[in-house]
């Protein structure tokens, strides 16, 4: 089911609970007594259309609205996408770190398991550290002065000239999948750890990698779908103004 | 992984096409489907544009029908399952191969269509195909220990191809795709030990 402005936002919740983390990122509060997603968005100067974009990506896999939500800012796409990276690095991952690290307190896992686990966890934390800093060091501000130099109209040259050094391509190349760990440490405990006295804590975990997996999928996916075509846009926009600019000179 | 079923799908109501997909999905096998809604003239000429090994057919839309098409000898044998409604004669159910009933009950639905597709092969014993061959289990622990596709294709004299090919069959069957991952796995599994990779990190 579509989720559409007009719905209540407690009816939203209901709906689909996965959603919670995503309205803390437009950082909307729970308290919504009968008002709707619309009036909920405009109290919280959220723009609506975004935000019912982002929430039905979300709830169903299969909705991706590429070309509509192509007709978004970047810099709007850009601010959901950071607070995102929060959401994992201050809180997710921390919160998993937390759980893996009580488990290597249980005296009856093996010490070899214990730092197996930890280990490979860290790696991953690690991963994921280096992705999303190269992102919000390299990538955003790169695609954010492109945007607010495309705006300005009086734009010189050189200013111009100078965001040709980077390209969305260099990133659309490395751009790498950054689950594929998540992916075997769910199997690992699934499948592969012997059988442990800490069972509720290995399911909170595992709940726990469920929901960040399907997260960072669906950043990916606005990444690499949504993302990279704007910018792929702007680029051509730039490489107009400046055959225009160097034929004038 | 299983293989992908392919199934032509002939019923006039939207309904029933969406129930079976339902039904089909709630058992998660993966499928693809070519759905036709209109009276089929010509089954044979369809059947062999489109080569299903699942034909899921509502006899009505075919009324000109007197046997299945079906050519064993020229591989051409798909799986006929008949979609029937109690007034559906027995002479016309005789042809099917089998057959679900529209006015079923959902657990006798699941049974029956989990029937035609173990007839047609699609299960398999997923717990004898995912255990490893010798030379999987050799590949699994020269990379477990951090060698790379290249030095072990020249360490066991095959080439790098299919080296990479058995990685591929190895990630499959144990769902594990990262050399990390399967380093913890090989270490789980006592194939190596973990002093054996100290330091190759
Ligand atoms: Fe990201
Ligand atoms: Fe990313």
């Amino acid at each position: 089911m579509r989720i559409n402005k007009d719905m209540k936002m407690a009816e939203v919740i209901h709906l689909n609970h996965h959603l919670l983390p995503v309205l803390n990122r437009f950082d909307i509060h729970l308290g919504f007594g009968e008002r709707s997603v619309e009036t909920v968005c405009l109290d919280n100067k959220v723009n609506v259309d975004f935000f019912l974009e982002i929430v039905n990506t979300f709830h169903d896999a299969s909705y991706f609205p590429v070309r509509h939500l192509q007709s978004f800012k970047a810099s709007m796409l850009i601010e959901y996408l950071q607070k995102t990276h929060a959401y994992y690095l201050e809180f997710k991952i921390p919160e998993i770190g937390k759980y893996i690290h009580q488990i290597t307190h249980d005296e009856n896992m093996q010490s070899t398991h214990k730092k197996l686990l930890n280990d490979f966890f860290d790696n991953y934390q690690q991963e994921l550290t280096t992705h999303i800093n190269k992102e919000e060091q390299r990538v955003y501000p790169y695609v954010i002065k492109l945007e607010n130099t495309l705006n300005n109209v009086n734009a010189s040259l050189e200013e111009l000239k100078a965001l040709k050094k980077y390209s969305i391509h260099e990133y659309e190349e490395d751009h790498d999948d950054v689950e594929a760990k998540l992916f075997d440490l769910k199997n690992i405990i699934i499948k592969y750890l012997p059988p442990s006295q800490n069972n509720r804590l290995l399911h909170v975990i595992l709940h726990d990698i469920f929901e960040l997996e399907r997260d960072l999928n669906n950043h990916g996916h606005i990444e690499d779908l949504i993302l990279v075509p704007i910018v792929e846009n702007m680029e051509k926009l730039l490489s107009e103004r400046l055959n225009k600019l160097s034929y004038n000179a | 992984m299983r293989n992908r079923l392919c199934i032509l799908l002939i019923e006039p109501s939207f309904l029933i096409r969406e129930g079976i997909k339902t039904l089909l999905s709630n058992l998660g096998h993966p499928y693809r489907m070519e759905e036709i809604d209109a009276p089929v003239n010509d089954l044979e000429k369809l059947i062999n544009k489109i080569h299903p090994s699942l034909v899921i057919l509502n006899p009505m839309l075919t009324p000109k029908l007197i046997t299945l098409p079906r050519d064993p000898e020229n591989n051409f044998d798909p799986y006929y399952l008949g979609l029937i409604v109690n007034s559906t004669s027995a002479q016309v159910q005789s042809k099917f191969d089998s057959l679900l009933s529209v006015d079923a009950e959902k657990h006798e639905l699941l049974k029956n269509m989990e029937k035609v597709l173990q007839q047609i092969g699609t299960t398999q014993n997923e717990t004898e195909s995912n255990t490893l061959s010798e030379r999987e289990l050799g590949i699994l622990k020269l990379v477990a220990l951090g060698n790379t596709n290249n030095e072990i294709a020249e360490r066991l004299f095959i080439s790098t191809h299919t080296v990479m090919t058995h990685r591929k069959n190895i990630t499959r069957k144990l769902g594990i795709k990262t050399v990390s991952g399967l380093t913890v796995y090989a270490i789980l599994n006592q194939h190596i030990k973990m002093e054996q990779i100290q330091g190759t990190e």
